[in-house]
């Protein structure tokens, strides 16, 4: 992939916060084009990578670079063609809605008014409305409006879908696919909640304790994924990468096997008999992946061979 | 004629529904061109704009495009756009009998495996043929 097609490049990149959470090393390439869902149950680190991306806190080690830009050196460039939406931006210093549009519109030449006035009504935001008695969920939406109506290139969106309701979170998601309609752009959405993103995400991005467990197209992962019942003619399961056990009860076992890791056929020979091989959606590949598998085993009584 | 958007026409594509969502958008885009309401030529729109009109992501209208390029139904110009191939029409036609006679042939061999001799199959596919005749006539009836 040539440098231009690329909106976001990580490489071997790491944080430590505190003595007990440590994100990385992280590598992942994030085409333009694509709409990237950044799942992860909280404190999986989602909220310390964008931070990495959007130069708030700087990485302990690795590379990062949005657009060609790198995030620690160039991070005047990035703030102009990259915006951050999160419910955490505090606008207070501008007292009202119509005020902090004004101010922050006369940053951006690429302004455009009638998107800024179209979303307004959309999402019911008043310029006369204090920054202070905002909802949740309409400090969101003010935020979302901002970064859509400064025309960036990347749009990164931290954990936008907590305070919306249905309707606001339909009305959000049809302006994200409008943003797309350049396929220059890309967009990384954040939530702990997979489901809420299926619809709109055509790549996820999964991570669990700071590490990324998977990444890629949807239904590149869903092919590479299976679900597996077996019935395990020793009283144990070898432990081995790309398997890993999701329920277990007598001589019946579920698994989660990465076919690109092992083959489904290759399990004979460890004395299994494979009773069923179904596909998962992407919410049960999500939870299958992020389960705490060998914490489960160790319950069980159940020690790899 | 008529010009209800492409995402209209498609009707909901909804989780609730059966299949994949990609899969939903291939079975209407389907139907609609071998029931003729989108006639060879017709354009249809980007997989990015379908994509915000359904409300689904990039990858899966791209993948429902995907499929029924490689089916022949419609056909992608580079700089032109998408449209409905010239023969959509026949080829939908001729998978779904394909697919009927696959269905077919499926019922008679579970019919074997419970088994029912060659005449009460036929009888079953009489009474179906005349239940859904007896449909068919009833709607019309009551339009």
């Amino acid at each position: 992939m040539s440098q231009s097609d690329t909106a976001i490049h990580i490489r071997g990149l790491r944080k430590a916060l505190g003595a007990s959470f440590a994100l990385g090393p992280l590598s992942l390439e994030i085409p333009r084009g694509t709409i990237w869902a950044l799942v992860g149950p909280n404190g999986a680190g989602k909220t310390t990578l964008l931070n990495l991306l959007m130069g708030v806190v700087s990485p302990d080690g690795g590379e990062a670079s949005l657009l060609g830009h790198d995030v620690h050196t160039e991070d005047v460039d990035i703030k102009r063609q990259v915006a951050f939406v999160s419910p955490d931006l505090n606008y207070s210093a501008w007292g009202t809605v119509g005020r902090t549009i004004d101010f922050v519109s006369a940053f951006y030449p690429d302004w455009d008014e009638e998107r800024c006035e179209r979303l307004q009504l959309q999402f019911g935001l008043q310029r006369s409305e204090r920054i202070d008695a905002l909802s949740f969920g309409a400090r969101v939406k003010l935020s979302a409006l901002l970064a859509l109506a400064r025309n960036p290139e990347v749009l990164l969106l931290d954990e936008p879908t907590i305070g919306l309701d249905p309707l606001a979170r339909q009305l959000l998601f049809t302006e994200l696919l409008g943003f797309m309609q350049d396929e220059t752009r890309a967009i990384v959405i954040s939530s702990h909640q997979l489901n809420e993103l299926e619809r709109l995400a055509d790549h996820v991005a999964i991570l669990s304790a700071g590490q990324l467990v998977a990444s890629g197209a949807v239904p590149e992962l869903l092919q590479r994924y299976v679900q597996l019942d077996v019935v395990l003619k020793q009283d144990r399961l070898i432990r081995r990468p790309g398997l890993k056990l999701l329920a277990w009860d007598g001589e019946r076992a579920r698994l989660l096997l990465d076919r690109a890791t092992v083959e489904p056929q290759s399990l004979k020979s460890l004395d299994v008999e494979v009773i069923e091989e179904r596909a998962l959606t992407l919410e049960e590949l999500f939870v299958g992946l992020i389960r705490n598998g060998n914490g489960y085993w160790r319950q069980r009584g159940m020690v790899g061979a | 004629m008529s010009t209800s958007p492409l995402a209209m026409r498609l009707g909901p594509i909804s989780a609730a529904g059966p299949g994949t969502l990609y899969q939903q958008i291939v079975e209407a885009l389907k139907r609609e061109v071998a029931a003729g309401r989108l006639a060879p030529g017709t354009a249809l729109p980007s997989f990015r704009v379908l994509a915000q009109e359904l409300l689904v992501s990039l990858i899966t209208v791209k993948r429902a495009y995907e499929e029924l390029e490689r089916a022949g139904i419609i056909y992608r110009r580079q700089g032109l756009g998408t449209f409905v191939a010239e023969r959509g029409h026949d080829r939908t036609r001729a998978v779904q009998r394909a697919r009927a006679l696959e269905a077919l042939t499926a019922a008679v061999r579970a019919g074997r495996e419970a088994g029912m001799s060659n005449r009460e199959l036929q009888q079953a596919l009489r009474q179906a043929l005349s239940q859904l005749t007896g449909h068919d006539e009833h709607t019309r009836e009551a339009v």
